[in-house]
């Protein structure tokens, strides 16, 4: 496992376009959340009443222990970001056709795809600590007296890299098999932006209540949107509390749609032609 | 000999091409095995298929008589078809892949086979800055790697000038004389006769022929005769002189020439001078190019 790790993060380091996502991650994580701070900022900054009453029923949302959840909340809309990268990390192996030299060089089918399951895993855990870093900034930055309520909610962590790696590994499958990386790219974009929501609206208004189950809906529904508006309506807030209730559900079909993920992949690579 | 790769009927085909059939060979080991056979003929298919590349649709194969796995190949240095590396790492840290994948060798190895393929002053460079004669060398070098008991090279030369063809050939022959089994599959006869101790011939996916060079491919003039008293005719041949050497199989009699020096004539009538009366008298005119002509032409 160690020396599958070490292979992976030779390929990966000396890779000019991570360090590229790294950069543009590293930008876009404390970018979002600054425009929705300042945005807040100014809301509650006003002298009228409604200014006064906004600041009374939002709270800060940047401030410990509600950062993490913002925070979070706010930066996994750019796992495109990282999905780019995934997917040219798959289909790379393709091009240089290194996926056959490491089987001739002696891996097993099975290595090849740990190595793969490796690299989804190191690019969760990259994008899993800038997201800690940029929460940990605003927190501090935002409201310094309630930083010891830092151990608060914590779990948004975890879920934050569940939803991570699932959205990852919905990329990786996609480069796997189409194994032309524009062309997966495309058909990722395009489900992840526009189908998916076309097929959620079309569900809300038909009022089937199954979108959570859809693949990219499934995990993001592990970070529900934080109630900025919870006590504007009792109909908000119940479906607040409703989502809030589905999470550990929500926790259990994503891993189990990422299992299956990987496992597809283990089974077509065992009995393909390495072509 | 002991056997360092088996195949025993082997079939592969690609939706209606039928890429191998029914392919039984086996390599002894030390040797250096040419897979000779034209463009198409399923030669590496073959080799894709035994480095686990391409699964088999039946058939069976088996390196050094174990059980297939993943460690085995390991022990292989193999070149399949293309150099296979990642264009924006240098050579060196291509090599610190391969390496890491097969456990061949060490730091030192890397240094030693980039000085033996002659890129140590590149070793640096991007594999994407490399010409295609350089790439290649490097898909040599890491083949050579920590000493790997056998090579599997596939079109070793391609791409490569007359003087790196020579510094590949001579590399060969010098591995082969520490012992490592070398398999090479070309459509170069030249190179393949220079180099091989054993040859196997395919075409369209069926072995036409296998074994020791110069039994399979024979570069020299061959008559081949046969006689009621073969003592006789044995000691008459050998006071006729004028050949290179006298081989006794089956129920005839070889002698070889050096290209272009027999003369059936001549034979007939020492033979009949010296009361003997020929049963067969055969021309083998064989050179490596003809036969294999004859061999593969329909």
């Amino acid at each position: 496992m160690k020396n599958l790790i070490n292979i992976e993060w030779l390929k990966i380091k000396k890779y000019p376009a991570f360090w590229g996502m790294l950069i543009i991650v590293m930008l876009t994580y404390p970018g979002i959340n600054s425009m929705v701070y300042y945005g807040y900022m100014e809301v509650i900054s006003g002298k009228d009443m409604v200014n006064q009453v906004a600041k009374m029923v939002l709270g800060n949302p940047f401030a410990f222990p509600e950062t993490w959840h913002s925070v979070a909340y706010l930066s996994s809309f750019f796992v495109l970001l990282p999905a780019i990268l995934v997917i040219m990390l798959v289909t790379n192996e393709y091009n240089y056709r290194t996926h056959r030299q490491n089987i001739i060089d002696g891996w097993s089918r099975t290595q090849f795809i740990n190595s793969k399951l490796v690299d989804v895993s190191i690019i969760s855990c990259i994008v899993t600590l800038v997201y800690i870093v940029v929460a940990i900034g605003f927190g501090i930055y935002a409201d310094s007296i309630s930083w010891g309520r830092w151990a608060e909610q914590l779990e948004y962590i975890p879920l934050f890299f569940l939803q991570t790696f699932a959205q990852l590994s919905i990329a990786f499958i996609l480069g796997y098999l189409v194994k032309k990386a524009f062309i997966a790219l495309g058909i990722f974009l395009f489900y992840y932006v526009i189908l998916e929501n076309i097929a959620v609206g079309l569900l809300k208004w038909k009022k089937i209540p199954i979108d959570r189950f859809l693949p990219i809906r499934m995990s993001n529904n592990l970070i529900v949107k934080p109630a900025l508006q919870r006590t504007f309506g009792a109909a908000a807030k119940a479906d607040y509390e409703l989502q809030l209730s589905l999470v550990p559900q929500q926790v259990l079909l994503t891993i189990a749609f990422t299992a299956i993920i990987w496992m597809i992949c283990y089974r077509v690579n065992n009995k393909r032609d390495i072509v | 000999m002991e056997t360092i790769l088996s195949i025993e009927g082997v079939s592969k085909s690609y939706k209606k091409i039928k890429a191998l059939k029914n392919l039984s060979l086996t390599i002894p080991k030390g040797s250096v095995f040419g897979i000779l056979g034209p463009n198409g003929s399923g030669k590496t298919t073959m080799m894709s298929i035994v480095l686990d590349i391409l699964k088999a649709d039946t058939g069976e194969y088996s390196w050094f008589g174990l059980p297939n796995s993943h460690e085995e190949r390991k022990r292989i240095g193999a070149l399949l078809e293309t150099p296979n590396f990642y264009h924006y790492l240098s050579a060196v840290d291509n090599l610190k892949v391969t390496q890491a994948i097969s456990g061949r060798g060490d730091n030192a190895a890397i240094d030693e086979v980039l000085e033996i393929v002659k890129l140590s002053e590149r070793k640096n460079s991007k594999f994407s800055a490399y010409s295609l004669g350089m790439k290649q060398r490097l898909a040599i070098g890491a083949a050579l790697m920590g000493n790997p008991e056998v090579l599997l090279l596939d079109e070793p030369t391609n791409g490569l000038d007359p003087v790196g063809i020579a510094e590949i050939r001579e590399l060969i022959k010098s591995l082969a004389q520490k012992g490592i089994t070398i398999i090479i599959a070309s459509h170069l006869l030249d190179e393949v006769e220079k180099i091989c101790t054993h040859v196997a011939i395919l075409k369209k996916g069926t072995l036409l022929t296998s074994g020791p060079v110069d039994e399979v491919l024979s570069n020299e003039d061959i008559v081949e005769v046969a006689a009621a008293n073969m003592e006789q005719l044995k000691k008459c041949i050998a006071n006729m002189g004028g050949f290179t050497s006298i081989k006794e199989e089956n129920d005839r009699i070889q002698i070889h020439y050096p290209i272009g020096r027999s003369n059936l004539e001549m034979i007939n009538s020492h033979c009949f001078n010296n009361g003997i009366t020929l049963q067969l008298l055969l021309s083998k005119k064989k050179s490596l190019e003809s036969k294999f002509f004859e061999l593969t032409n329909d």
